[in-house]
């Protein structure tokens, strides 16, 4: 299932070699794999397998030991940290704990917000643009007065999505992102996150360890095991 | 796993060694830190006729080794000190050895006997709980915890010992002069060690496995001894500390009931300026508090088991004590009334035709010696106690909000602060600075901070660890952004609420200090101090002890209340709260 295209540098995210060590374990050992601009590519396996690790690797949350990291063409484990803030919203994250992912203290409006405060685009036409968001995420407006605790784990969710989307990205990276939810919910939004592709021709790179949900919803899947990439 | 324990513990470790080095090197170079020539002093002591010439002064300098450096002064305390010699004391010029040792002697006895009431103590508040299986003594208990021991020494001095006339006040001559000291050292703590067993019990008698016994048909008594069982391991650090307590209580009820204990020794050296017997002494205190530490260390794993070491067992979360917050306000509202009106009169005022008049129109709370209106001295006295507290206060919480980033160096300076009783510190810094309003405050300041940063730190780390902290770089936040936004609006305001708590336990600290001659100096209307003037003619005038008394135990009680009420509050606010933390750093090892 693993077939790289032949010219890496033309994929929206080309990671190659990618290698993340703690201490002695080696929890990432020379991965690689590449999305293209619009298409999902989920990576599959077992807990404890590496997966949350490749994903703070190739979002350089966690700079990684060793590999390459090149989003749109450019190599991101070289830049400092300062030549890369400009570059993130470009690739964002979706986590998997609907709750943790949004700040207690901060209203649902002012999580969304924040991305465009934070990128100096917040102008007049900002609160629309936040109703816009929530509107698109399929949350009532209105519940952007309210606290995370106030909503549901899908409806969190997809208040992460919207926050995500706020900064323009073409690339999200989903760490599980319907694992904590109940199936009814997850339904949802996986729908969501499709039509979503669809509409803004975003492309994912899909984490999971549900086989089901894998076959339904992605382009390409490759599964990691103890660190490696398997052959499927 | 192993790592995460490591990295939580570690840099304390290092820290907690550099604390305690700071504080020897501070004890060893008291002479060259106090800065003022004590040659004087000495020769005062030694030969009260002797003149004062040039010679005779540098001849005493030459005497006690001030001329060198403090490096090697430094170095001679310390190579003496692991020869067994503790130097000699400038006042009597005999060897500081023999009089630490005695007064060792007399301290352990008493300490003793007050363990022994505190033990007693404590199981009296424990009982009721274990045989009603639910409730608490909690408030009670915390109301004993927080009442100052030269609060209750002076009350207990002045009630059975003098009203009364049951027991000896005074003195070390028998088995019957223990006994008000042994109370007055034992009830602070014996009502600590109460709280936190009656605290603790509930919940871990609401815990499964007490259904489950209760259903075999295992007898009360089995259960409650389990439940003890169960309570008591993560405990024992606490009553460690609460022994460490008892080395400062001790300063306090020696001077009250003139024991002639270690605590009462070093005082003296510290007021007399004889700094060899000084640093002999505090050492000797800061042996106990250490030795005691290690002992509750060593039961503790004892309890526990080797394998548990590690894991150790958590206690449930105790469920707070519902405090009405009537009881705070009404305590604040008293205090306020009395300070309020205190303040339209004037402290100063000498009357001697007025001396210790009783209560009256024109002196709703009497006079005092010199026939000052007693009520204008303890409004007056609040703005020196209270707002010295309050500065304190801010800059303790200033400065663990700027620590706080740091958990290793918080959590090792806050190890080393719980080891040291404020008396310490404060007999210390009079020592080196002379007493004073600000001496006293910078002592409470240093031991007064430690415990707030741990706080901010471990707020601190719950914070970076949160997903939403990760979202917030992956959106192009820079740290500034991210620390003013997100990490210090989330611990500042916490942090706040605990170190406006601490409030009137500073306060109270500040007025131990006072009561001993280390804080504020006369005419000062200090409310410590004015509860130690007002020792000398008790018999004669016991409400103008009494005033200052109540004022100290209304400010203790506005302590333990308010406390109760706040943490009643954030338990149940709290509600629906998300993992946080648990998937924080993406370790998947």
């Amino acid at each position: 299932m693993n077939d790289a295209p032949p010219h890496p540098t033309d994929a929206l995210l080309d990671v190659q070699d990618l290698v993340v060590r703690y201490g002695a374990v080696t929890a990432v050992d020379h991965v690689s794999f590449t999305v293209d601009a619009g298409e999902t590519l989920a990576l599959n396996g077992p807990s404890g397998c590496g997966k949350s690790s490749t994903v703070a690797a190739v979002l350089q949350l966690r700079r990684p030991d060793g590999g390459e990291v090149r989003f749109e063409g450019r190599e991101l484990t070289t830049l400092t940290e300062r030549e890369l803030r400009p570059l993130r919203p470009r690739m964002q994250p979706v986590f998997q704990d609907p709750y943790g992912s949004l700040s207690p203290r901060h209203r649902i409006r002012d999580a969304v917000a924040e991305p465009l405060r934070v990128q100096g685009r917040w102008d007049p036409t900002g609160p629309a643009r936040v109703t816009e968001l929530l509107d698109r995420v399929g949350l009532n407006p209105a519940y952007g007065d309210r606290f995370p605790h106030e909503l549901s784990g899908g409806q969190c969710q997809r208040v992460g999505i919207a926050r995500a989307l706020a900064s323009e990205p073409r690339l999200l990276v989903l760490d599980e992102p319907v694992s904590a939810l109940d199936p009814s919910v997850r339904a949802g939004v996986l729908n969501l996150l499709a039509d979503l592709q669809d509409e803004l021709g975003l492309a994912y790179l899909f984490i999971c360890h549900d086989r089901a949900v894998v076959r339904h919803f992605a382009d390409r899947s490759i599964e990691m095991r103890t660190g490696r990439l398997v052959p499927a | 796993m192993t790592r995460a324990v490591w990295k939580s513990v570690g840099p304390a470790g290092p820290t907690r060694v550099v604390c305690l080095v700071a504080v020897l090197a501070a004890v060893g170079l008291l002479p060259w830190l106090s800065g003022r020539d004590p040659a004087l002093t000495v020769l005062r002591a030694r030969s009260a006729e002797q003149e004062a010439t040039a010679e005779a002064l540098a001849a005493i300098r030459d005497d006690l080794g001030l001329g060198a450096g403090p490096l090697s002064l430094l170095g001679s305390w310390g190579s003496g000190l692991l020869r067994g010699d503790l130097g000699t004391s400038w006042v009597s010029g005999t060897d500081v050895l023999p009089s630490v040792t005695a007064g060792l002697q007399v301290s352990l006895g008493l300490m003793g006997a007050a363990f022994a009431v505190a033990v007693l103590l404590a199981c009296a508040l424990v009982a009721p709980v274990l045989v009603r299986g639910r409730g608490s003594a909690g408030a009670f208990a915390a109301m004993l915890a927080a009442v100052p021991e030269f609060l209750l020494a002076t009350v207990a001095l002045l009630i059975c010992g003098v009203w009364l006339g049951w027991l000896p006040t005074s003195g070390w001559a028998g088995p019957e002069y223990l006994v008000l000291p042994a109370i007055a050292l034992g009830v602070p703590a014996g009502g600590l060690l109460g709280r936190l067993v009656a605290d603790a019990l509930p919940a871990v008698l609401d815990e499964r496995w007490v259904e489950l016994w209760r259903g075999a048909g295992v007898s009360r008594a089995r259960i409650s001894a389990a439940a003890l069982r169960r309570v008591l391991p993560p405990l024992v650090p606490q009553f460690g500390m609460a022994a460490v307590g008892l080395t400062g209580g001790a300063v306090a009820v020696e001077t009250v009931f003139a024991v002639p204990g270690i605590g009462r020794t070093a005082l003296g050296a510290a007021k007399s300026q004889d700094l060899p017997l000084l640093q002999g002494s505090v050492l000797a205190l800061l042996a106990l508090g250490l030795v005691a530490g290690a002992l509750s260390a060593l039961a503790r794993r004892r309890l526990l088991g080797p394998a548990l070491r590690d894991a150790g067992l958590t206690l449930p979360p105790a469920r707070p004590v519902r405090t009405h917050p009537a009881v705070p306000l009404t305590l604040a509202a008293l205090l306020l009334i009395t300070i309020g009106w205190g303040l339209l009169r004037d402290p100063f005022t000498v009357d001697t035709s007025a001396r210790l008049l009783p209560p009256s129109w024109a002196h709703p709370l009497g006079t005092d010696g010199l026939g000052r209106d007693v009520l204008a001295r303890l409004g007056h006295g609040a703005a020196s106690t209270v707002g010295t507290a309050a500065a304190v206060c801010a800059l303790s919480l200033l400065l663990s909000l700027a620590l706080g980033f740091l958990p290793g160096v918080a959590a090792g300076a806050a190890d080393i602060a719980n080891a040291l009783p404020p008396v310490i510190v404060g007999i210390l810094v009079a020592a080196a600075a002379g007493p004073g309003t600000g001496g006293a405050a910078l002592a409470v300041a240093l031991i007064s901070w430690p415990p707030l940063a741990a706080h901010a730190a471990a707020l601190t780390q719950e914070v970076r660890a949160s997903m939403f902290l990760t979202a917030q770089r992956a959106i192009g936040a820079s740290p500034w952004w991210i620390l003013t936004r997100h990490v210090l609006p989330s611990v500042a305001a916490p942090v706040t609420r605990h170190a406006v708590l601490r409030l009137p336990g500073i306060a109270l600290a500040l007025a131990s200090l006072g009561f001993l001659g280390l804080g504020a100096q006369p005419p000062t209307p200090e409310w410590g101090l004015l509860l130690d003037e007002s020792r000398a003619y008790v018999e004669r005038a016991p409400w103008a002890a009494l005033a200052p008394a109540v004022a100290l135990a209304l400010l203790a009680g506005l302590a333990v209340s308010g406390a109760a009420y706040a943490e009643g509050r954030t338990r149940t606010r709290k509600g629906v709260r998300g993992e946080s933390g648990e998937k924080g750093t993406p370790v998947d090892v």
